[in-house]
């Protein structure tokens, strides 16, 4: 167990769209780590509608244009930085993650969320990031208000 | 002590943060209550020292305070 990393806190957060050319960026980064075999991304991206709305105004809503994510930003660092720290532990194949979150404005199709994890071997990347995805979710405080083309707004929820 | 506020909470309160006295997070909840326009119809959960706490607890007024509304990530 020495051997475990220390992580300290690292800023996950963005300010607006993360651009797909970082993504590509991000991936030529380790092409000099000639230990990773695997890499997984998990890519989060607007979607245009919304959630279900049961009451009568819900026929009139329009398509999602934007979400604004705001953040409890030293929590959700926290909280990442023992998630990010669990993930290493329970993958210790895996050789590096990286987390970026978007905050602002973000309009539909743009991406807002990216987990990256390599690894030795497919599986570890594969699993790290479904299992850090899910709890990133779960447990950052990060806040999204749906805009609606008429520039109405709806709180988004995690289920 | 100082109360952060985040989301749709913070929209009804119209403030990201507000100024309440409580000795212990009941007694910051009937506050928060009477402060916050329809806080009793809304999901929440508080977090002391940047960890959510479910349990009634005394607070000493030194503590980060923050009203969370539903999480969106991802």
């Amino acid at each position: 167990m020495n051997e475990v990393k220390q992580h300290k806190v690292k800023d996950i957060f963005v300010q607006g769209p993360i651009d797909p050319s970082f993504v590509g960026t991000s991936i030529a980064k380790h092409a000099t780590r000639h230990d990773i075999g695997a890499h997984e991304i998990f890519l989060g991206q607007i979607r245009a509608d919304g959630p279900v709305v049961t009451s009568s105004e819900a026929e009139t809503r329009q398509p999602v244009t934007a979400i604004e994510y705001t953040a409890y930003r030293e929590m959700a660092l926290e909280a990442m930085t023992a998630i990010r720290e669990e993930a290493f532990i329970r993958w210790p194949e895996m050789t590096c993650l990286h987390v970026h979150h978007s905050l602002g404005i973000i309009p539909v199709g743009q991406l807002c969320f990216m987990v990256f994890a390599s690894s030795k071997h497919r599986r570890h990347a594969r699993e790290a990031v479904a299992y850090v995805v899910d709890r990133i979710k779960s447990e950052l405080p990060i806040f999204g208000k749906e805009i609606f083309a008429d520039n109405t707004h709806q709180w988004k929820h995690n289920t | 002590m100082e109360v952060l506020l985040f989301g749709m909470i913070a929209e009804k309160a119209d403030a990201d943060r507000i100024q309440i006295s409580a000795t212990s997070l009941s007694e910051l909840r009937t506050a928060l209550t009477a402060r916050i326009p329809d806080l009793d119809r809304m999901s929440y959960a508080i977090a002391v020292d940047r960890a959510v706490v479910l349990a009634d607890r005394a607070l000493n007024g030194t503590e980060e305070i923050a009203v969370l509304p539903p999480f969106a990530g991802g």
